[in-house]
């Protein structure tokens, strides 16, 4: 099986001189015996945008919510900027977690905004509960950040008053907040019809083009092509093949990739 | 008032003589409330833990608080702790009492209503980085009131009504002031009838206002 590593070239212990904001080093998720993520190696250079595309089942969702350890991986180890997620122990403190987060931003499929809170709080409280900023200084943040997404009109709304799209810029915004250096996005558009996920690849791409280290796991080739620096095909729990988007896309080498890719634009 | 003009005294004139019963149940009720929720809340977030050193006593608890019938507990705090060294007055051995049985009953509502809160939300609450007690605090503990409190407010009514209870440990709540009062003037069915009326004036307001919530609950259960 062929598995295109970015092997390691550095050691854990030269952080200062990483290349890569975000590294997961043969990382295997298992579930009841099953290799979700089977022994994967992914860096993630520092502004990069790396799309992670691949069939249902394939592990992409997995291996992106190991960066963050939504997901504990089994085996291996994250690092971000160089530096191991958990330091020595393989047991994470709460601690290591929270600080973890604040530093990767994440946004889910299904938004998962706060539905008891407006768009406004819900861009508030990680701000004044996790980073400890004044009510004051969080409002200003949020408001200055909903202006970048568009939704200013929208900040005393809950969200059951904002569209699937509206939801989701709202959900990027509650994460850039805490002014993270990387943001995993997990299928940010699969729930929204073509036009409301546009208007979200749209503030993704403004992200993208502001230097935001970016980690997509995507069915949305376009955005893969455009956007992306570095794309990854991803199945059953492996990286089938990776390198640069449209060389992936236009001329697959595996013949996994030129089957899903088949499967993708007969569509 | 009383004895002597037992078959002259009017309605409001009885009526008048049950309200300190009255106010009683209502404190107790009170009592029992401040006690039962957060003990309720906390069985809760006992029995939904993963590591079992947790779980299984706090199951084993709730287990004996809803097995033993509330009479009995209120007599094994009375009469029994004082022989373990510790007394309560009748008013606090009552509300204890009752509290426990309350809160093991409440438990299953408030777990449920903890868990019917999507996932997604205690997810997005890690990834952004809150500590668990925010988490719990201010993300899932109000969404989860939604759908608690009316069936929550249904149990508060039985337990008021079982604050007659507290009769058998010579609380002069609401039912045993008018037991005592009938024993004077012998008017046993219009006291009991007049402490009923009581008890239905209270409980049954609060049981529309639980069915009108439950209805609008269910209603805008969307997000």
């Amino acid at each position: 099986m062929n598995v295109a590593m970015q092997q390691s070239t550095s050691p854990p212990t030269a952080a200062a001189e990483s290349r890569y904001a975000a590294e997961a080093q043969n990382v295997t998720v298992e579930f009841h015996g099953h290799k979700a993520v089977d022994n994967v190696s992914l860096g993630i250079a520092k502004g990069e945008v790396c799309a992670i595309i691949g069939p249902s089942g394939s592990g992409k969702s997995t291996l992106l919510r190991t960066f963050n350890h939504l997901q504990e991986p089994t085996s291996g180890q994250i690092l971000i900027n160089g530096r191991p997620t958990v330091p020595g122990s393989r047991k994470p403190k709460p601690a290591d977690l929270m600080q973890l987060r604040r530093t990767v931003g994440m946004c889910f499929q299904s938004f998962n905004l706060f539905p008891h809170l407006t768009a406004l709080e819900n861009i508030m409280l990680a701000q004044t509960k996790a980073l400890g900023r004044s009510k004051d200084e969080a409002r200003e943040r949020g408001r200055h950040l909903l202006e970048r997404v568009g939704l200013e009109a929208k900040a005393n709304a809950r969200p059951s008053q904002c569209s699937g799209g509206q939801q989701q810029r709202i959900a990027i915004a509650r994460a850039l907040a805490l002014d993270p250096e990387i943001m995993l996005f997990d299928e940010p558009t699969s729930a929204l019809d073509p036009e409301l996920g546009a208007e979200v690849l749209a503030v993704m791409r403004e992200l993208a083009d502001s230097g935001m280290t970016m980690l997509v796991v995507t069915h949305e080739m376009n955005f893969a092509e455009d956007v992306a620096e570095h794309l990854v095909f991803m199945a059953d729990g492996v990286i089938v093949e990776q390198g640069d988007p449209s060389s992936v896309l236009r001329s697959p080498q595996q013949e996994r990739t030129q089957k899903f890719l088949r499967a993708v634009n007969g569509r | 008032m009383g004895g002597a003009g037992m078959n002259t005294d009017s309605w409001s004139d009885l009526l008048a003589d049950l309200l300190p019963g009255l106010a009683l149940s209502l404190q107790l009720t009170a009592a029992m409330l401040a006690m039962g929720l957060p003990l309720g809340l906390l069985m809760a977030v006992g029995l939904s833990q993963k590591r079992k050193y947790v779980s299984v006593p706090t199951l084993a608890l709730v287990e004996i608080g809803r097995g033993i019938p509330a009479l009995v507990l209120l007599y094994m705090i009375y009469f029994g702790l004082p022989q373990a060294g510790m007394s309560l007055d009748a008013f606090l051995s009552a509300a204890v009492g009752l509290a426990i049985s309350f809160a093991s009953y409440t438990s299953e509502v408030f777990r449920a209503g903890l868990a019917a809160v999507p996932h997604g939300q205690r997810e997005a609450g890690h990834a952004l980085g809150l500590p668990r007690t925010v988490i719990f605090l201010r993300v899932l503990l109000p969404q989860a009131l939604k759908i608690i409190v009316p069936p929550l407010l249904g149990w508060a009514i039985i337990y008021f009504q079982a604050t007659s209870l507290a009769f058998a440990l010579a609380v002069p709540e609401l039912m045993s002031r008018a037991y005592v009062l009938a024993t004077t003037n012998f008017q046993y069915l219009n006291m009991l009838a007049l402490a009923a009326g009581l008890y239905a004036a209270i409980s049954i307001p609060l049981s529309l206002l639980s069915e009108h919530m439950n209805r609008r609950g269910s209603r805008t259960a969307t997000s």
